[in-house]
């Protein structure tokens, strides 16, 4: 047809080929065993929501009404006994080292049956993907082995994520925000540590999981190039819990404010800072610090959309249960045209919601964060050398030589265009996946009238989880911003984003 | 802001509804939302019916205040910017005596409204649906002492706080269905617990079993459905004010929310998709009020089609703002979703109003129906 040096060339015009079918290019690298193993984890799931999520969906979020303050304990603990926490902990670190893409599937699927016990379960991977993103490695390791370990004596040992301040939401998430934001949790230098004070709020799972991920800054006035990135115990002195929030939904997952007074932060705590950084790259701290916060929304906002197609694909199973069942003017629901449409709609937005987050995941695993471990060879070596030998391997981690290879990786070596290209989707796929979650609740209240009116019937439960997943992991109005910015705005060099 | 819906004579009602709202409402829209549901305080229902919003449309020989259907919806619209639960006991009260009015049951209904006693006078009724969408309605047989009911009809609005229901119930052998007064204190009728809802909290609702419940005929048999269809035709609009007032709280509170809030080193209103979200829900609150006015100017007036704007303005105006309650938690980020803010409850009683007077999908097949016969 025409030579390949001008099919290159057309093809490196907007929209670029590599960008535009990701999922494409990355299907001969996809290592086949993944398949089998993913398939193998919804269905997992699938006997998690049939034996636990559904029979409790309900009498669970009736009970958070009930008690404001309830914790859902019981179901960390049916969730560690299932083996939930230490799934996609990989094998290096001594857990089951599933494929970490996975994970998506595996949320859509319990999201589908309740999104706040899906949370329960999914929020711990937020805090452990940003341990993990940072590539400290000592401390990762030091880390895991408690969620490892946790596991094995049936103690949850869970990671709470903490970004969110009380005046600074949105500001946090980009670093061409925060500076003109209005951060206040500081961290001095002192010695051996730091010393934190400050406030967190909405915070989930913060207080029943054991670490807690988080972000304080040196300097307020110029936060972007003074950030730490830290973890805490619980019960540490300096740290506590403050309010136990009262949420529309999602309520069996609790949401607190952890507040910082004089909290003492050891260094071998930190796991990036000015000094760290110095040993794998000489880029500011500001430009290292947005990729740790690119890498770890790439994953989480993939998982977000995966969750809100989740809530969408309860709403349609919902919709479809009723309509099969309610006979309405003389004729069964399911049997009118207008009802088949609306059906019709509400699985359209759950498979186009589907593709979303894979495409998402595709992007994370050709050239984004999962890269490493989801080539062939790495993939298929972690998963058939026997857990001894990973024991033997693990003292490595803690030499110094793992996390300055894996930070000149990542932080150094990692071309830009792939931080954008999967930064952009993944938020891409999470405004898409959870406005769809909204919009197929609102479908099925219409499809079911009165009958979705009622706690009983499930399906206004839905509506309240839906809506939260509009709001955090960024709102979707700035994750259209971060889309653009990630995947439009580099074709014009003069656009400006969050410069008004 | 436009305020078509306000005629001067109806400045009055507006100020006596929003000082009631402000001093009865306001402190109590959190503790009223709160779990166990569906008990309301019992001062705002005794002060409502000192102000005669237990009866706006009913004749002052019957206890009311005898307005149309534009004080009603002031009234209602200016209630719900507060808090919406005590609007849908209003609607669903007056939806109740409306009925009974268009079937010339007088005399029943001063049997009801001659008490002194708020709970007394508050008649319960599905109002959530079209009783032609249930299947299976309860069946009322004739004996010599009158009429009994047997069976079940779900989602009674006030129900476990009225002393009457108006019931839809179907006669064995004859088609469509006849409406009865049923008194709910009686032996043979048992109450459900109070649902849980997704809104309007304080609105209680209950699930009803009837045991050979003695029933009075309201009207005609068989003719419910036309006493439903003349009444409801005049409540959509009602049904719009609620939905209309809901919005104007949510976007009032994200007006004031977004000049104060920060982010981005200024105030959010100056973040221009901010600007665009919140122009968005004007746009469509006020063209809500326009569409809740003209509606009223149609209904006063009995203008050709009236009951086709009427059934328009609510399908619009009920969908409307159930996206502009949802941009409303928006504006306020993470403290949108909190109970502590008001905007999570105005997006659940926003989806909760919409489904008042029956399905959506539904009504609209009958407008286009209706529009259709009328070329």
């Amino acid at each position: 047809m025409i030579p390949n040096s001008e099919v290159q060339s057309i093809m490196k015009r907007f929209p670029k080929f590599e960008d535009s079918f990701i999922g494409l290019e990355y299907a001969p690298r996809l290592p086949k065993g993944i398949i089998r193993e993913t398939k193998e984890l919804i269905a997992y799931a699938r006997k998690f929501n049939d034996e636990v999520v559904r029979p409790k969906a309900l009498l669970l979020d009736k009970k958070t009404h009930e008690d404001p303050d309830y914790l859902p304990y019981d179901l960390m603990q049916t969730a560690s006994e299932w083996g939930f926490y230490t799934m996609w902990v990989p094998k290096l670190f001594g857990g089951r080292g599933k494929n970490l893409p996975s994970l998506s599937p595996v949320v859509e699927e319990i999201s589908s049956a309740c999104v706040g016990i899906a949370n329960v379960l999914a929020v711990h991977y937020l805090g452990l993907t940003s341990l993990m993103t940072s590539f400290n490695m000592k401390v990762t390791n030091r880390i895991l082995k408690e969620v490892v370990e946790g596991e094995r004596k049936g103690k949850p040992c869970l990671i709470a994520f903490a970004i969110t301040e009380p005046i600074a939401g949105t500001d946090v998430e980009d670093n061409d925000l925060v500076d003109k934001g209005r951060v206040t949790c500081r961290a001095e230098r002192v010695n051996g540590g730091y010393v934190i004070n400050g406030r967190k709020v909405f915070i989930s799972m913060g207080q029943v999981s054991e670490w807690t991920f988080v972000f304080a800054y040196t300097d307020l006035k110029k936060p972007s190039q003074n950030r730490v990135d830290f973890v805490v115990r619980t019960g540490t002195k300096g740290f506590s819990v403050g309010r136990h929030e009262n949420k529309m939904g999602q309520r069996v997952c609790p949401a607190n404010e952890l507040i910082f007074e004089d909290c003492f932060i050891p260094d071998d705590q930190v796991l990036i800072d000015a000094y760290t950084i110095k040993k794998f790259t000489d880029k500011p701290l500001g430009e290292v610090m947005q990729r740790h916060m690119d890498y770890i929304s790439s994953s989480s906002k993939a998982g977000v959309c995966a969750i809100g197609v989740g809530v969408a694909r309860g709403a349609f199973e919902d919709a479809l249960k009723f309509a099969s069942e309610t006979e309405v003017r003389g004729r069964l629901l399911i049997n009118h045209e207008w009802a088949q449409c609306i059906l019709a709609e509400m699985h359209k937005n759950v498979t186009l919601g589907r593709l979303a987050y894979m495409e998402a995941n595709h992007a994370n695993s050709h050239r984004g964060i999962y890269e490493l471990l989801q080539m062939k060879p790495m993939y298929y070596y972690l998963k058939f050398m026997p857990s001894l030998y990973f024991r033997m391997l693990n003292p490595m981690l803690n030499t110094g030589l793992t996390t300055w290879a894996m930070s000149k990786m990542y932080y150094d070596m990692k071309k830009t265009e792939d931080v954008d290209c999967t930064s952009g989707l993944s938020s891409l796929a999470k405004f898409a996946g959870t406005d769809i979650g909204v919009r197929n609740c609102q479908l099925a209240m219409d499809l079911m009238g009165q009958a979705g009116l009622r706690h009983d019937r499930g399906m206004e439960k839905r509506l309240r989880d839906a809506k939260l997943l509009q709001i955090y992991e960024g709102s979707n109005q700035i994750n259209r911003i971060a889309s653009f910015k990630g995947l439009i705005a580099p074709v014009y060099p003069q656009t400006r984003v969050f410069e008004q | 802001m436009i305020t078509s819906l306000l005629h001067d004579d109806m400045k009055s009602f507006q100020d006596l509804a929003h000082n009631f709202a402000s001093k009865e409402l306001a402190h109590r829209r959190e503790e009223s939302d709160r779990y166990p549901f569906g008990l309301f305080d019992d001062t705002v229902l005794a002060k409502a019916h000192e102000l005669g919003f237990l009866g706006i449309t009913l004749p002052e020989d019957m206890g009311g205040i005898g307005q149309g259907v534009r004080a009603l919806c002031v009234i209602l619209e200016c209630i719900c910017r507060t808090d919406a639960s005590l609007a849908a006991i209003i609607f669903t009260n007056t939806l109740a005596q409306e009925i009974l009015l268009k079937a010339g049951a007088v005399d029943l209904l001063r049997q009801v409204t001659v008490s002194n006693n708020p709970k007394d006078i508050l008649i319960s009724f599905p109002s959530y649906s079209n009783p032609e969408e249930h299947k299976n309605l309860p069946f009322a047989t004739k004996g010599d002492m009158g009429y009994s009911l047997s069976g079940s009809i779900d989602y009674v609005v006030l129900a476990p706080i009225a002393s009457q229901a108006l019931i839809p119930a179907r006669i064995t052998g004859q088609d469509g269905y006849s409406l009865f007064l049923v008194d709910l204190r009686s032996p043979k009728v048992k109450k459900g617990e109070s649902l849980f809802s997704l809104g309007v909290h304080a609105c209680p609702v209950a699930d009803i079993t009837l045991n050979g419940a003695e029933a009075r005929l309201v009207g005609q048999e068989g003719k419910g459905p036309a006493f439903f269809e003349e009444t409801a035709n005049m409540m959509y609009v009602a049904a719009a004010a609620v939905s209309l007032g809901i919005m104007k709280g949510s976007f009032d509170y994200a007006l004031t929310y977004s000049n104060e809030r920060e982010q981005g080193g200024w105030p959010i209103i100056n973040w221009s998709e901010m600007k665009m979200i919140l122009a968005d829900m004007a746009i469509q609150m006020n063209i809500a009020e326009m569409a809740v006015s003209e509606a009223c100017n149609a209904i006063e007036k009995k203008v050709a089609g009236w009951d086709v704007c009427a059934k328009t303005t609510a399908l619009h105006v009920q969908n409307v703002a159930c996206l502009v309650t949802t941009d409303g938690i928006q504006i306020l980020g993470g403290y949108g979703y909190m109970k502590d803010y008001g905007q999570e409850k105005r997006f659940r009683d926003a989806a909760q109003n919409k489904a008042l007077l029956g399905m959506a999908p539904l009504r609209k097949m009958d407008l286009i129906d209706q529009i259709n016969s009328m070329r």
